[in-house]
């Protein structure tokens, strides 16, 4: 849940970074997570890991994206420790539980720093079906509400003695059932009454509805797209052709 | 029995919901809680049960820190039935509702059955016993929490908006309940936005705004002070507007519409 909220969930910013056209936002996201997929050795992920890092340093989300790391890295213990059973090699174990940690901070970067209006623009962009772009960006944003739920739940639920955090985990699991099933009905719900509320405001009522953001690239966007793209290009020709290739 | 000592909360998107809150509220009284949407109520009711725990100060419930005591513990004390009742319903039947928190704390089965048998007949609830809690209408869920909370007879009663969606028949006896808990010795701290339910209660008056206490003190004082209620949003009651308008008064503000009613009949006469 806190690696849900602290990692993929949008906070108001400020930030150059913030600013900058979603689109670029996603390209260089998708550049990073691309990245990661073509290193081949550890210290090549390292530098992508360097530039995610700066990125993060420039939209002022360190303190966010640290947090993310650690609580990834938990995950990739997992998939350290299967791939060390399974392949004994030391190095593309690591290779591979850390690549996930990058994988995740280059997506995690994308959504933290894009609110979901910008989101919505970003997939119109690509022409998708209107009401896919609805579905996903009503999803997105709900989930902090969905979180604050949660909470609110298991407050009310605590309060009424509930002990979480007691006994074996076959009882904790049962513990959650008090906090799972309004959690799911309110969900439920909610959808419903939302679908009525749009209906009742005419949504679909015409196939054009109007549009009152258009996004517009400015120089900055441009040159700092550019200079994403540049920056992939030497990367990836130095590690293939420069530097000596490290296989893991 | 309840000790609030400079309390400072602030949420982690670092919203400053209390602002050295220092309030006591001994057994036994009634208190009502009022102050603009915003002003940090539910905040301050979830310090009581150690939901929340102050980044400054101390709370003190039943003389135990809530640092030190977990909110299961704290509970058996202190019920609060929370604003929104979609919150907590997940049972089976509203029977089974009601004897969750009971055979949380530990309750013979007896006396389980017995305290439900109770609770489901003040509230008049009795004809959906074995309905899913999950189907009753807004007033009906409302009212099953409040005898979720009652039903384990705990010594401090918290109610968050007891009275939204009830008509007025329902908020003519959940006033009545109140002042039952109230007579029975209980502390009983009801939040509302809902003035003239409250003013007959005749409670001691807390007025919150942007976390910090701003007024405090009997119902009828408090209530007089326009000032104060109009910087924290709160309206007057209709009947102390009416005793204040009047040239010629009773030494203090009507307490219900009869105890008005009597006084003109009475002058009337003369
Ligand atoms: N979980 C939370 N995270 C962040 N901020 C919160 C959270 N819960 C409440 N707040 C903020 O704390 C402040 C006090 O909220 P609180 O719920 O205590 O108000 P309230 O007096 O109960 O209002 P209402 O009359 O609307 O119920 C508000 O500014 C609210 O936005
Ligand atoms: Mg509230």
């Amino acid at each position: 849940m806190m690696w849900l909220s602290g990692g993929f969930v949008f906070r108001r910013g400020d930030s150059p970074y913030h600013r900058l056209d979603p689109r670029v936002k996603l390209l260089i996201s998708a550049l990073m997570f691309v990245s990661t997929l073509l290193v081949r050795s550890f210290y090549e992920l390292l530098a992508v890991i360097a530039v995610m890092v700066a990125v993060a340093a420039v939209a002022t989300v360190l303190k966010r994206v640290g947090r993310t790391m650690v609580l990834t890295a938990t995950f990739s213990a997992f998939i350290f420790v299967i791939n060390i059973v399974f392949t004994r090699n030391l190095e593309s174990s690591v290779l591979y539980a850390v690549r996930f940690v990058a994988i995740v901070v280059s997506t995690s970067l994308f959504f933290i720093t894009t609110s979901p209006d910008e989101l919505e623009q970003v997939m119109k962009t690509f022409r998708l079906p209107r009401d896919v772009v609805f579905a996903f960006v009503t999803a997105v944003r709900f989930i902090p509400v969905m979180m604050l739920d949660t909470i609110q739940i298991m407050d009310a639920q605590k309060s009424r003695g509930l002990e979480l955090e007691k006994g074996n985990i076959f009882r904790r699991v049962r513990n959650m059932i008090p906090v799972l099933i309004p959690l799911v009905v309110n969900s439920v719900v909610r959808s419903g009454e939302l679908a009525e509320a749009m209906e009742s405001r005419a949504y679909g009522a015409v196939p054009r509805p109007t549009s009152l953001v258009q996004y517009k690239s400015s120089v900055t966007d441009k040159v700092v797209a550019l200079a994403a793209l540049a920056l992939f290009i030497a990367g990836a020709y130095s590690f293939y052709y420069i530097l000596p290739v490290q296989l893991p | 029995m309840i000790e609030f000592q400079g309390v400072t909360f602030v949420h982690q998107n670092g919203v400053k919901a209390l602002d050295g809150v220092t309030l006591k509220v001994e057994a036994g009284e009634t208190v009502a809680l009022v102050g603009e949407n915003g002003a940090g109520k539910t905040t301050l009711v979830k310090h009581v049960t150690g939901l929340l725990k102050p980044t400054t100060g101390k709370v003190i419930v039943d003389g135990h820190d809530t640092k030190q005591t977990s909110t299961a513990s704290l509970s058996r004390k202190v019920g609060v039935a929370f604003q929104n009742p979609d919150h907590q319903l997940f049972s089976e039947s509203v029977e089974e509702e009601m004897s969750f928190a009971l055979r949380n704390f530990g309750f013979s089965p007896e006396l389980v059955r017995k305290r439900v048998d109770w609770g489901l007949g003040l509230f008049g609830l009795d004809e959906y016993r074995k309905s899913s809690p999950l189907v009753l209408s807004g007033g009906e869920k409302k009212r099953l929490t409040l005898a979720c909370i009652l039903a384990w007879d705990p010594d401090v009663v918290i109610l968050d908006e007891p009275t939204v969606g009830q008509d007025s028949i329902q908020k003519e006896k959940l006033a009545g309940t109140i002042k039952m808990l109230r007579s029975a010795g209980k502390t009983v701290v009801v939040v509302s936005h809902d003035i003239e339910f409250l003013w007959p209660i005749q409670p001691r008056v807390v007025v919150m705004k942007s976390g910090r206490v701003v007024g405090d003190g009997p119902a009828a004082l408090v209530m007089q002070d326009e000032t104060l209620l109009a910087s924290a949003r709160v309206a007057q009651p209709q009947l102390v507007e009416l005793y204040r308008g009047l040239s010629e008064r009773p030494p203090g503000p009507f307490v219900d519409a009869l105890d008005a009613r009597r006084w003109f009949e009475e002058r009337m006469k003369r």
